[in-house]
């Protein structure tokens, strides 16, 4: 299997309407666009948290409504916007996923930890007493935990100073490689989606208003909607 | 001797009544009229069952109490699914919980000889039990729709990570229950201590010797706490699936 084609051709509770992406195995696109315009919607619908109305989306040339869906959601990793912890600890969080599929191996809470650059002490750490940044570093790296072959990232960073922002990135980059990561990511940092993407996809209301490769789309776009967006950005 | 409530003091029981009407008055709680409205509902409906009481007590006991254990857990039913309308299938999970609690309480009784096979006996008690269950049952719904609103996020997060409604409504089922069942324990634990039972307190109004109110007290009080724990764990093991639809997804209960 050597391409991952998701195909979505129409609407989805008129949030989405048109959308037609072919993602490749490999690809990291990076999606932008004002808030509201539907972005994390999509990766929902990626994961199968919700499905489209009308429109079809293929994982591994086999549409995802015939796949077993609980190994669809393991296999396409979503970090949600919002960091949602479980009770009681981040040891917790991170064996949440691997139990479900009876594949937690306790070794592995140091590597995890180590991907989102926070402290082995942490393991034991009650959520509650983690800051907003590090609730999201939790959340990525319970989602790393399942070992996902696609992984999509809704803001990851936004809640990260820079200096955190630059670790994680480079953490990223290390884990897409050595993993053979498909990566679809929601940024509002421009400059991140450069660092991180090969391919960007503008979105405006539900709509692909453009899409090409990256940096070059960031820095020579062809629309008047995206000039205006980098130009605010 | 015959012992009764004379007229003029059940009008005196008006001046209770006006008690938290006039605190809701004065802090604008805003429950003024629900409270005159229920007051009044609530006597007429007792003066009313009074009537049709004594009329079907004179009935061959087959027929009559499966018609008013019927009428019960009817009226039980409709009352307890308003806290849980826009799930699918409340009624009948309602329904169905409240019948096999009652069957499991009625063999329980009469096999083992603890109560008669007389209305005077059977109706009072099953009315306790379904009360209770249909309280409990209610409560239980209430608190699973705040649960699942409170915890979207996580069973977002649950279901993303390939958590199945089941797993993914775990941390609400679990709270709900116990929220639904601390309070049973505890009423369990103080009883005779801080209220003396409804039931006990009636047989000994009217003149049975407190140890026989003692033991049907304890009929009672069991055959409610194990109802309520029933009617809580019903609500909470059946329910949650309605939470979501076949493909694992949260449903969004308003468009239900
Ligand atoms: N559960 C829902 N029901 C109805 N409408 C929704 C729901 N979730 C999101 N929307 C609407 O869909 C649109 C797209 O929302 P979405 O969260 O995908 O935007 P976004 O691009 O991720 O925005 P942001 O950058 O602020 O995160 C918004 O107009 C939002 O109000
Ligand atoms: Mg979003």
């Amino acid at each position: 299997m050597s391409q991952v084609i998701y195909k979505l051709d129409n609407i989805y509770r008129r949030i989405l309407t048109n959308i037609n992406i072919e993602i490749h195995k490999g690809d990291r696109v990076m999606l932008f666009g004002p808030s509201g315009s539907g972005k994390s919607t999509l990766l929902h619908l990626f994961n199968r948290l919700d499905d489209p109305e009308q429109g079809s989306i293929f994982y591994n040339g086999k549409n995802i409504n015939e796949q077993d869906i609980t190994t669809l959601r393991k296999n396409v990793g979503l970090v949600l916007q919002q960091p949602y912890l479980f009770p009681e600890t981040v040891k917790d969080n991170l064996m949440y996923g691997p139990k479900l599929f009876n594949d937690w191996n306790p070794d592995e809470a140091r590597t995890l930890l180590e991907y989102v650059n926070l402290p082995e002490s942490y393991l034991d750490k009650p959520v509650d007493e983690l800051s907003g940044g590090e609730k999201q570093r939790v959340s990525l790296a319970r989602t790393l935990a399942n070992k996902p072959e696609i992984l999509l990232l809704d803001e990851p960073t936004s809640a990260l100073d820079d200096q955190n922002i630059e670790q994680i990135e480079q953490d990223l980059i290390n884990l897409i490689q050595h993993n053979d990561l498909t990566v679809i990511m929601v940024t509002h940092n421009l400059e991140q989606a450069k660092r991180l993407g090969n391919r960007g996809i503008y979105l405006e209301n539900g709509k692909i208003v453009e899409e090409g490769l990256l940096p070059d789309m960031l820095d020579r776009p062809e629309t008047e909607a995206l000039k205006n967006f980098t130009t605010n950005h | 001797m015959e012992r009764d409530v004379s007229n003029f003091s059940l009008l005196v029981l008006i001046v209770f009544v006006m008690i938290p009407f006039t605190i809701s008055y004065f802090y604008q709680l805003g429950l003024k009229k629900d409270i005159l409205w229920s007051s009044i509902r609530g006597a007429i409906q007792l003066f009313l069952i009074g009537l049709i009481l004594t009329y079907l007590f004179n009935l061959n006991p087959f027929i009559g109490i499966p018609i008013m254990l019927s009428v019960m857990i009817t009226i039980a039913t409709f009352h307890a699914r308003k806290k849980g309308k826009e799930l699918p299938n409340v009624f009948i999970t309602i329904l169905g919980g409240l019948i096999v609690i009652e069957v499991f309480v009625l063999a329980l009784w009469l096999g083992f000889d603890m109560v008669s096979f007389t209305p005077e006996e059977i109706i009072p008690m099953s009315g306790m039990v379904i009360g209770n269950s249909m309280v409990a049952m209610g409560l239980s719904l209430e608190r699973m729709k705040s649960e699942f609103s409170t915890n979207r996020g996580k069973i977002l997060a649950a279901l993303s990570l390939g958590a199945t409604p089941k797993q993914a409504s775990h941390l609400s089922v679990r709270r709900t229950l116990n929220a639904a069942l601390i309070p049973n324990i505890d009423q369990l634990k103080t009883i005779g201590l801080v209220q003396l039972p409804g039931m006990m307190t009636g047989l000994i109004l009217g003149g049975v010797e407190p140890i026989v109110a003692i033991k049907y007290q304890l009929v009672i009080s069991i055959s409610i706490f194990s109802s309520v724990s029933v009617s809580a764990i019903i609500v909470s093991l059946v329910m949650y699936r309605f939470f979501y639809n076949e493909r694992m997804q949260i449903v969004d209960l308003e468009e239900v």
